[in-house]
């Protein structure tokens, strides 16, 4: 009883510490806010099927009139800015009137074999996305494909050369733009994958391990101003020391949450971003917040106990926070890493939360989905917990 | 109050012990003044005393059975600065087995005891050096202490702050606390304690009343003052 009345005092004490601890509170909050508002607009298309074509600047040095009738059926298709000379191809990337820039080099149209793919230069500017420049890709093998068609058509004959003029770029647009692509979690929650979707949960996972921050900024305090050994002096015993700051700064880690709610519903979108979606599972998303909260203050705690200076635990925690958080996609979403990746990042507690709370964010989720990786965040935090509470002792016994 | 025999403890990695068969009786409405060079265990002792470390031989004993409530003033000022005077007596008050009307009533009687109620609603890392000192014997007076360890209270204070804290231990004396008062500071020891022990290197190397020892009853020698005791007893050369 005098435990845990000694606990909750030392967590009443920890939050009044923290509401006077400015550098402390900015870490815990507004560095994942602003994370999640850039991150927001960052990734805006990336986690989207949708793929913007790059503007193009084309420069047609094949003299060839199919070379010509080519470079204006994509002016009417696409649009491009049609340019004199390599020169000035690149001063326009340079000075980024066009993203991308396409070359027809002499020698192109090759007679009757048509037209060349090893004759066509494809400059990309430095913002292309990938995805991007993919596309503009298959457009250019797609358009010049259509080109080698019509040669084709009008080699076989009058009738099947107007035929094929007449039913022409409309009949022979490429149909890729118009596929629809679907998500497995749609068919539950009809929800779509967007980068504030991704975001908040990812950067709420990051807010809440970065506790450390202040948990080992307190601690260490303690231990060097003999606060620590002057608590035990009066019996209070390693437990009620953990268990306290355990309160404090879970407690903490709910805050943080509401805030990071706050965040992506309301501020992300009035800078033009799209809302959050809190058409959630609460019982699934307590759980999840929960298991991420015991890992994270676990964490924090065996960090904080186990080190001697608070530049130690600062730079360790941090460092370790961002590489776990690296690990599970939290900068980069795991989907666009490569496979080798993405399994590696399945052994990082960020990435068992970020999992969790992304399946919760996308809508109905089920026990399956949510328990084990709960369960893994526990087991965590109790081993991280049992680890700081040997710290204490040991450090204890060395006074 | 409180008996200690044979008191043996080495630090975990150490070869030799940082106290070494101690002995030592403290007695209700009695002062013992710890001295001793750097080094020489002072800290380890009280550490031991607190139960903050666990002697490896020897043994704390009450008589009665009965366990004194022990208070400890620290070297540092084990204070928490963000927060104020007031506000670091009731979270230790909170830590005290005391219902919380109790709890109220030990932090005004300490605010009292050490003068602190000018101070007691400015923050801590405010407050000058004497008045955190001040503040720092207070937070072991909630307790109602029935045996308090002092180690070093009087470091960087001025006269008026050091003469105010030896009247509140010698009150404490008066009133039938025991106490044990560590320091480097000879005239403290002499204007606290009746009774002194001398410790180096983890052994006791003179125990008993001050006038005694300064006098040489029994075997040894006389000696003008404490600081010429001290210096026969530990000798010239300087320490870690």
């Amino acid at each position: 009883m005098l435990s845990l009345r000694q606990a909750l005092s030392i967590a009443a004490k920890e939050w009044l510490l923290l509401r006077r601890n400015p550098h402390g509170l900015a870490v815990l909050f507004l560095m994942p806010a602003a994370f999640v508002l850039v991150m927001s607009f960052a990734l805006k298309d990336t986690l989207t099927a949708h793929v913007d074509m790059p503007a193009t600047g084309w420069v047609v040095e094949d003299r060839s009139p199919v070379a010509e009738h080519w470079a204006r059926e994509w002016q009417t298709r696409h649009g491009m800015l049609r340019l004199d000379d390599r020169g000035a191809l690149h001063a326009a990337l340079r000075e980024r009137r066009v993203q991308a820039g396409i070359v027809v080099a002499t020698g192109w149209l090759d007679g009757d074999a048509g037209p060349r793919a090893d004759r066509v230069e494809l400059w990309l500017g430095h913002p292309v996305q990938p995805a991007s420049a993919a596309r503009l890709r298959a457009e250019l093998s797609f358009s010049m494909l259509q080109v080698r068609m019509k040669m084709a058509a009008s080699a076989a004959g009058p009738f099947a050369s107007v035929l094929l003029s007449e039913v022409g770029n409309e009949e022979l647009q490429p149909t890729a733009a118009a596929v629809q692509v679907r998500y497995l979690h749609e068919i539950d929650s009809g929800r779509r994958m967007t980068a504030v979707q991704q975001s908040v949960p990812a950067w709420l996972v990051f807010g809440m391990f970065f506790v450390v921050i202040p948990i080992a900024g307190v601690l260490i305090q303690e231990r060097r101003d003999g606060t620590l050994p002057r608590l035990q002096s009066l019996g209070v015993g390693a437990a009620a020391l953990l268990g306290g700051k355990w309160l404090a700064f879970t407690a903490l880690n709910w805050v943080q949450l509401g805030f990071m709610l706050l965040v992506g519903r309301w501020l992300v979108p009035a800078f033009g971003g799209d809302a959050l979606s809190l058409d959630l599972s609460i019982g699934w998303f307590l759980v999840m917040v929960a298991a991420t909260s015991a890992a994270a203050v676990g964490l924090a705690l065996l960090i904080a106990a186990w080190t001697r200076a608070f530049d130690h635990a600062a730079a360790l925690g941090s460092g370790i926070n961002v590489l776990l958080g690296a690990l599970a996609g939290v900068m980069v979403p795991r989907m666009l890493m490569p496979p080798t990746m993405q399994t590696l990042s399945e052994h990082s507690p960020m990435a068992w939360a970020l999992d969790g709370m992304q399946t919760v964010f996308l809508g109905a989720p089920d026990a399956a989905q949510i328990v084990p990786k709960a369960l893994l965040l526990v087991i965590f935090g109790g081993l991280c917990l049992t680890g700081a509470w040997w710290g204490m002792r040991r450090r204890g016994s060395r006074h | 109050m409180l008996i200690a025999e044979g008191l043996r403890y080495t630090y975990p990695g150490q070869s030799s012990p940082a106290l070494d068969g101690v002995d030592l009786v403290l007695r209700r409405g009695h002062a013992v003044g710890l001295l001793g060079p750097n080094g020489s265990g002072k800290s380890t002792l009280i550490g031991v005393l607190l139960g903050l470390s666990r002697p490896q031989s020897g043994q704390l004993r009450s008589p009665g059975d009965i366990a004194p409530t022990i208070a400890w003033v620290p070297q540092d000022l084990a204070l928490y600065p963000q927060m104020s005077c007031r506000e670091n007596l009731a979270f230790f008050a909170a830590m005290l087995p005391l219902p919380r009307g109790e709890q109220a009533v030990r932090v005004d009687e300490a605010i009292a005891a050490c003068a602190l109620a000018e101070f007691a609603d400015q923050s801590s890392q405010t407050c000058s050096g004497g008045v955190r000192r001040r503040l720092n014997i207070a937070v072991a007076l909630l307790a109602r202490p029935d045996l308090l360890l002092l180690d070093e209270p009087t470091v960087g204070v001025d006269p008026q702050t050091r003469g105010f804290l030896l009247e509140q231990v010698r009150a404490l004396v008066r009133r039938g606390t025991a106490v044990l008062y560590a320091t480097h500071y000879m005239e403290e020891v002499e204007a606290v304690c009746d009774r002194i022990l001398l410790m180096d290197q983890g052994r006791v190397l003179a125990e008993g009343h001050l006038d005694g020892l300064l006098r040489g009853d029994g075997d040894g020698p006389a000696f003008d003052s404490l600081e010429a005791l001290f210096m026969h007893h530990t000798r010239r050369s300087l320490r870690d």
